[in-house]
């Protein structure tokens, strides 16, 4: 499966009303990789993400999941992908335990395998005791791990994670890298958008840079070096690509 | 930065004066930024009050100068006393109404409003954030007792030609009253907060308020069945005037303000200064008080995780009815998280058990009745009689449509709307939008069933209806309810809101109405259509089962048309939901 594209975004375009959110973007995410979806806050990544997972209409383009099109042919294309909002939004008043039974069934995942999966999955985000609590009772980074054990239920073949590592601890912070390192070496596609661009340095295999909607850049660390200005680290490559440089002149006037 | 930190102005009321602005400054950027309909609403909403009040106050002095005039104390006697004692009962009412209210207003701007980590963090005195809140939470009470209070007293004022003192101290002293009743509120919502979690006391109270309202609403039906005797009204009279007794700290108010109107000065500005200096007292003591508890409730909500080890409750299991089982495995799995969210929210029960108790109440007016003719005095031919019998029976099975036409119009209404924020875990899912809407259907469908046919049962069993008219009731219930859930739902997708905060706000009022007037139009006339063939049959001298017959098969199809055509037109916006 690795080299095979699982995520491919064409001429991807969303207005809202005369606000160009997002423009004419393409890219491919490969099975066996990681994609760093990188851009300042407005740039366009999460309503980007929402198109990919099928939760926007897209003005114009075509996103294809797994060789489904989101658009034409939903269930395949749904049924191959996980999805971990940036705001972990869940039915308050089920427990996690009944949430991940629900999302099984949702993906039609056989009973016994969903018990099984859920099982391993609290552990692992140690939810196990607070695992038949309502998550109306949970703290923003309970939420989010079980947001995460949700997206992981069926064992997705395309995941993607829109800031998944707000809100938690370093341990947990650290668990979600060897997933999603796991879940590459074992073939899927993983697309996550994050802030944090020493996330994005070490773990992504290519990295996409959206400025106001735009893919102004997208490859690897090495391509995107070769792309600037003798910059080396990705938070020049970054600032440089998306005009941040000028802040560094506006931050003075704070000193 | 032109100020360096540390510089800022730490004054109590100055901070209180910043807090309010601040939230001036919301309503009135909220109001810029509304849809010119909106606007002009709200500017006609305000001429309105105006005129409201403005006739309010005409028709109070008429009314009062009428009770003052010399023909009318000959017929009734001198009703001086009743009059003086208007104010101190219209006083003493507005406390115990802010006191009721404010509970729950203050529960939720206190410990529930997504602001106050903001505003605990910021270099503002704690008590300005208290006392700000305090006063936003009373003034939505204050105004509607001004409106209602102010133009009776002084309508009062002007009929009684009372000193000109009285009236700015009538707002005076009901602000005063207003204060010191949000100031013992707020001393109970931190007592209840330091026992329970806030969030649970708002649903236990959204439980109590639905049910309070439900049952001032049927008053009318209680007071009917239960016709008080003169006795209990005049129990009910002595409660009212046991609040102008001049030991009430509460009469006072009133009482001074009758004095100072009629310009007995000692005695009214004694009453006044009691009044207000037992206002600030009251007022100052519970805001202290209340301030020391309130840091500890606010804090502990921060994290009310449920202890390490603590014995843990095990979530009863919950399953469907037998009819749901066959259904594929999404539509089960959405029903039964349906469910469960429904049955665990106080908040959505109240609302759920109110056509249970309006069934009830119904039924009972309905058995009391007798379920039969007047005799009359014989002339009527029988086929009238027997159309008019036939058409009392269908009493029962009014009461079922109307008690799952209740339960319809709440459930499939907000099927949709109360998935909220929570939409995108549905929407992300490879689920088909007709197995949505299916799950939807059923889950706001089969409750209603079961209570309508619940009642069917019940009132055949008690009214010992004939099996011919009672095996009829059955599949009319079913279909005219199928029907109901149909238009419901449809209206519910067409107005679903997914960005609620507060559940109230669930179901947008123009879709709400629309959904339960088109339900409720169809139901006549789907009741109509089964009916009219069997009233005909028995007119004509047909035998009953064949106008049944003629019944079903005409309203059959009718509802059934109603059930699935509203939601063939509607399911095609369910991709779309939730993109704002």
């Amino acid at each position: 499966m690795p080299d095979t594209p699982l995520i491919q975004v064409q001429h991807l375009v969303k207005h809202f009303g005369d606000k160009v959110a997002v423009d004419d973007v393409s890219l491919t995410v490969n099975g066996g990789e990681i994609f760093g979806f990188l851009g300042p806050n407005g740039a366009g990544k999460t309503t980007t993400i929402k198109m990919i997972v099928g939760l926007l209409q897209p003005t114009s383009g075509t996103v294809l999941v797994d060789a489904h099109d989101i658009q034409t042919q939903p269930l395949p294309a749904k049924a191959a992908s996980g999805y971990v909002p940036d705001e972990p939004n869940l039915y308050a008043k089920l427990t996690a335990r009944e949430l991940l039974r629900f999302v099984g069934d949702l993906y039609g995942v056989e009973r016994q395998q969903t018990e099984r999966r859920l099982t391993e999955l609290l552990r692992l985000f140690d939810l196990t005791q607070a695992g038949d609590d309502p998550i109306d009772s949970y703290s923003h980074g309970m939420r989010q791990k079980t947001s995460m054990a949700a997206a992981l239920v069926h064992d997705p073949r395309v995941l993607v994670l829109d800031e998944p590592t707000v809100g938690l601890d370093p341990k947990s912070a650290r668990l979600v890298k060897d997933i999603l390192r796991q879940m590459a070496e074992r073939g899927r596609a993983v697309f996550l958008s994050t802030h944090i661009l020493e996330i994005a340095e070490r773990m992504c295999d290519r990295i996409g840079i959206i400025n106001r909607g735009r893919l102004v850049a997208t490859g690897t660390m090495a391509e995107l070096r070769s792309l600037g200005k003798g910059e080396s680290s990705l938070e020049d490559i970054f600032l440089g690509l998306t005009g941040g440089a000028e802040y560094a002149e506006l931050a003075e006037v704070l000193r | 930065m032109t100020r360096a930190a540390g510089t800022f102005d730490s004054g109590l009321w100055r901070s209180v004066g910043r807090l309010l602005r601040l939230r001036l400054l919301i309503a009135v950027s909220g109001f810029r930024h509304a849809k010119a309909r909106q606007k002009a609403g709200l500017v006609i909403l305000a001429v309105f009050v105006l005129a409201i009040l403005a006739l309010a106050y005409f028709l109070s002095t008429v009314l009062l100068r009428f009770l003052r005039s010399p023909e009318l104390a000959r017929v009734t006697g001198d009703l001086t006393t009743l009059l003086e004692s208007v104010p101190v009962i219209l006083v003493a009412i507005a406390f115990l109404i802010v006191l009721l209210t404010s509970f729950g207003m203050l529960l939720q701007g206190l410990y529930l409003a997504g602001d106050m980590d903001f505003l605990m963090s910021a270099p503002v005195p704690r008590r300005a954030v208290f006392i700000a809140k305090l006063l936003q939470a009373i003034l939505p009470t204050f105004a509607l007792i001004c409106l209602f209070a102010l133009p009776v007293l002084y309508g009062l004022g002007t009929a009684t030609q009372y000193t000109w003192l009285y009236y700015p101290l009538v707002p005076v002293l009901l602000a005063a009253m207003a204060l010191a009743a949000a100031g013992v509120s707020s001393l109970l919502v931190m007592i209840v907060v330091r026992l329970f979690p806030a969030r649970r006391v708002a649903e236990v109270l959204g439980l109590v308020v639905g049910l309070s309202m439900l049952v001032f609403s049927q008053s009318g039906q209680f007071a009917q069945m239960f016709s008080p005797t003169p006795e209990q009204m005049g129990s009910a009279a002595r409660l009212l005037a046991a609040l102008d007794t001049p030991w009430s700290p509460l009469a006072w108010a009133g009482r001074g303000l009758v004095a100072i109107g009629e310009g007995r000065w000692a005695s009214g500005a004694m009453q006044v200064a009691l009044s207000l200096g037992m206002a600030a007292l009251v007022f100052g003591v519970t805001l202290t008080i209340a301030e020391r508890l309130y840091y500890r409730g606010w804090a502990s909500m921060q994290d009310q995780r449920r202890k390490r080890g603590a014995p843990r409750k095990r979530r009863s299991a919950l399953s469907l009815p037998l009819a749901a089982r066959g259904a594929p495995s999404p539509v089960r799995a959405i029903m039964l998280k349906d469910a469960r969210v429904l049955r665990r929210d106080l908040r959505n029960l109240s609302q759920l058990i109110t056509p249970l108790i309006l069934g009830v109440v119904y039924a009972l007016a309905l058995v009391r009745s007798g379920g039969t003719p007047p005799a009359g005095r014989g002339e009527a031919p029988a086929w009238f009689m027997e159309s008019f019998e036939r058409l009392l029976e269908l009493g029962n099975v009014a009461i079922a449509l109307f008690v799952g036409y209740s339960l319809v119009g709440r459930l499939a209404g907000i099927g949709f709307s109360q998935e909220g924020k929570s939409y995108w875990l549905l929407k992300a899912a490879p689920i088909r939008a007709i197995d949505l809407v299916t799950a939807k259907f059923w889950i706001a469908y089969l409750p209603a069933l079961a209570l309508g046919w619940g009642f069917v049962l019940l009132l055949a069993i008690v009214q010992a209806t004939s099996p011919a008219t009672a095996w009829f009731a059955f599949p009319v219930v079913a279909l005219c309810l199928a029907g109901a859930t149909g238009i419901s739902l449809a209206f519910g997708i067409t107005g679903a809101k997914m960005d609620w905060e507060d559940p109230r706000q669930m179901q947008g009022t123009r879709s709400g109405c629309l959904g339960m007037l088109a339900a409720g139009v169809y139901l006549m006339m789907a009741l109509g259509l089964f009916q009219a063939p069997a009233l005909g049959a028995g007119a004509l001298g047909l035998p009953a089962w064949s106008g049944q017959l003629i019944g079903l098969v005409v309203g059959g199809a009718f509802s059934l048309a109603c059930a699935l055509v509203p939601l063939r037109l509607t399911i095609g916006r369910v991709p779309r939901l939730g993109e704002g």
